[in-house]
């Protein structure tokens, strides 16, 4: 354990055990499914994490397990050097976590006694409790409902109010599981940026985030661990995780009379690695128009496939050259499509 | 700190149950109901009192008198009975998670549910105290109000005691609440409601020692009824005392428990 990180997992595994019988008085079988195996990873202070993989990855079960709401079956976790199983209790007061699409709120209480509530929980001192809500509310942009009952507020108000009770205990780790689940596009990027300008840079809270929207960590993540099947495959920052792609760029173009030969000629092409065509509704000029995708070795190889297509009998209508992005790495690492 | 959880608990539990004025009115409104249902149910013994023998003295005690002490008791027994399944309420609204993500001490909030059950249920008593004021007669001897006071305290504290205690069983398992289920009709008939203990086959004795309904029914007839002296009732008063004391150190042991077998077995987010 090294007190330096404010999070640490060492060789974290995690079971369930599920048992079902084939019916009432039918014989009882047992399966465990391992949801979390062997990982170790570190977060450093005022560090955006991001905890990448697809769904059933063990992303949440890992967010679990520090927070203290679930026990590892084996390895260990510290939070600011606290150890999530035998100091719970020290774990609790430093963290917090909002979760998507998940209710952890009163909808009977109003957005304030919602907040209130978690403060007296929290041991907010008494003198800050209102001004911390009154602030939270406003940040949040829900000072004009803060009286009215959560259930009478939208899903996007209800995720917001999540954020301000997942902030009422000045938490030193936050913890975000798939924050922005669900809701719409704009409140998202204002939930995205608040995160990133508001909680990481200038109260320089350390925050692990879990998602599978890859924009999501492409656009707030200092660095990202990839989950996949319970195992960390990668874990680095974007840029460096990137140069590892085999295929790191991607030439995306629109031929029209392109035939199979044309496609397979590309293939023959030193710097290419992989070509695929994909259906493409769209005409140019009266001509039907077909969509290639090239993984290239460099972007130097743009010339020679653009002059190696002039050469033969079809037309580029538009090219894209693209850097590999974490979209990339996710199918790259957790072989997911 | 622990005061403050426990008050917090305990409003947030009312608030969240009293949502609308009409939830109010309708829980002070249907005791009432209730009241006059018990009234013609006795009536046709109201001349009759009940053989209560016990520390080698016997005692009248108004039939009707003895039967709605047992009622008013049992409705609160279950009441605590049913603050047991607070935490099956959080299970299934997806806020168990919320609340014990948090560091506040898990007895207090324990005690906050139970102590709002125990306020709810200070509506029901108050308006069939009422009913029965008004519409039945029941011979009332009391000479000792401190032990009549003291009696209810205490009965009061050992059954919410004993409710957090089973709240408990609702942290470690979704199955939890059922258990307050199971419970409701063996403790009717085991702590003497509705009839006295010396009717009671002998071997069962034992377990309705373990109720602290039992020893609250007989401590708030003697002395409610019976005329019975804090000495008289001495006994049952210490019992219960014990079983106060008891049933909340346990509830800390059992809540420690309960919360980390939860987190092993991933219990905490089944609904």
């Amino acid at each position: 354990m090294n007190g330096n990180f404010a999070v640490e997992a060492r060789q974290l595994s995690r079971d369930y055990v599920s048992t079902k019988r084939s019916h009432v008085f039918g014989k009882k079988s047992t399966t465990i499914i391992r949801a979390l195996d062997r990982v170790d990873f570190e977060i450093h202070d005022g560090e955006l994490f991001g905890l990448l993989g697809p769904n059933g990855a063990g992303k949440t079960t890992t967010v679990k397990i520090l927070c203290t709401l679930l026990e590892p079956t084996s390895g260990h976790a510290f939070v600011k050097g606290y150890d999530v199983v035998k100091d719970g209790g020290l774990v609790r007061k430093i963290v917090n976590m909002v979760a998507g699409g998940e209710r952890m709120l009163y909808y009977r209480l109003t957005g304030r006694e919602n907040l209130k509530y978690f403060a007296d929980l929290y041991d907010v001192p008494k003198r800050d409790v209102t001004t911390r809500v009154d602030n939270l509310l406003e940040l949040m942009g829900l000072s004009d409902r803060a009286d009215d009952e959560v259930e009478k507020y939208s899903k996007g108000m209800r995720q917001r109010l999540q954020v301000c009770r997942g902030l009422i205990n000045d938490p030193e780790m936050l913890f975000l599981d798939e924050p922005t689940l669900g809701l719409d596009v704009n409140i998202a990027k204002d939930l995205r940026s608040f995160i990133r300008e508001k909680v990481v840079r200038e109260q320089g809270k350390t925050v692990l985030l879990t998602t599978h929207y890859m924009f999501e960590a492409e656009e707030m993540c200092d660095r990202v661990g990839f989950l996949s099947k319970g195992k960390l495959v990668a874990v680095g920052k974007p840029e460096e995780l990137k140069r590892e792609v085999p295929s790191g760029f991607s030439i995306e173009l629109l031929v029209a009379r392109l035939t199979e030969e044309i496609a397979s000629s590309l293939r023959q092409l030193e710097s290419v690695k992989r070509v695929i065509t994909t259906d493409y509704e769209g005409e140019a000029e009266g001509e039907k128009v077909d969509r290639l995708v090239i993984d290239v070795d460099s972007d130097k190889a743009l010339p020679q496939i653009l002059n190696h297509l002039a050469s033969k009998p079809c037309r580029v209508v538009s090219f894209n050259l693209r850097g590999p992005t974490l979209e990339d790495l996710f199918m790259f690492y957790t072989g997911e499509k | 700190m622990f005061t403050r959880v426990v008050l917090a608990e305990a409003v947030k539990s009312l608030k969240v149950y009293f949502f609308s004025s009409r939830t109010l009115f309708w829980t002070l409104a249907l005791p009432l109901g209730n009241g006059l249902y018990l009234y013609f149910l006795y009536l046709p013994f109201a001349a009759k009192t009940v053989d209560l023998y016990f520390n080698a003295g016997n005692y009248k005690i108004d039939l009707v008198g003895f039967t709605i002490v047992g009622q008013l008791l049992y409705s609160f027994f279950t009441m605590m009975l049913l603050a047991g399944a607070s935490f099956d309420q959080e299970r299934w609204q997806g806020t168990l998670e919320s609340v014990l993500l948090s560091p506040a001490n898990r007895v207090a909030i324990l005690l906050g549910g139970a102590l709002a059950n125990a306020v709810n249920y200070l509506w029901m008593l108050i308006a069939l105290v009422l009913s029965w004021i008004a519409f039945i007669h029941v011979n009332v001897m009391v000479t000792d109000f401190l032990a009549l006071f003291v009696s209810l305290v205490l009965s009061y504290l050992a059954m919410v005691a004993l409710g957090m205690c089973l709240e408990t069983a609702e942290i470690y398992s979704r199955r939890g609440g059922i258990l307050t289920g199971w419970l409701q009709e063996p403790v009717m008939f085991l702590s003497g409601q509705v009839f006295p203990l010396q009717s009671m086959p002998a071997f069962l004795l034992p377990l309705s020692y373990l109720l602290p309904l039992t020893f609250g029914l007989m401590a708030v007839r003697l002395t409610l009824f019976g005329g019975a002296s804090m000495y008289d009732v001495a006994i049952p008063l210490a019992v219960l005392a014990s079983m106060a004391v008891i049933f909340f150190l346990l509830s800390r042991l059992l809540v420690s428990y309960a919360e980390r077998r939860a987190k092993v077995k991933a219990t905490l987010t089944q609904f």
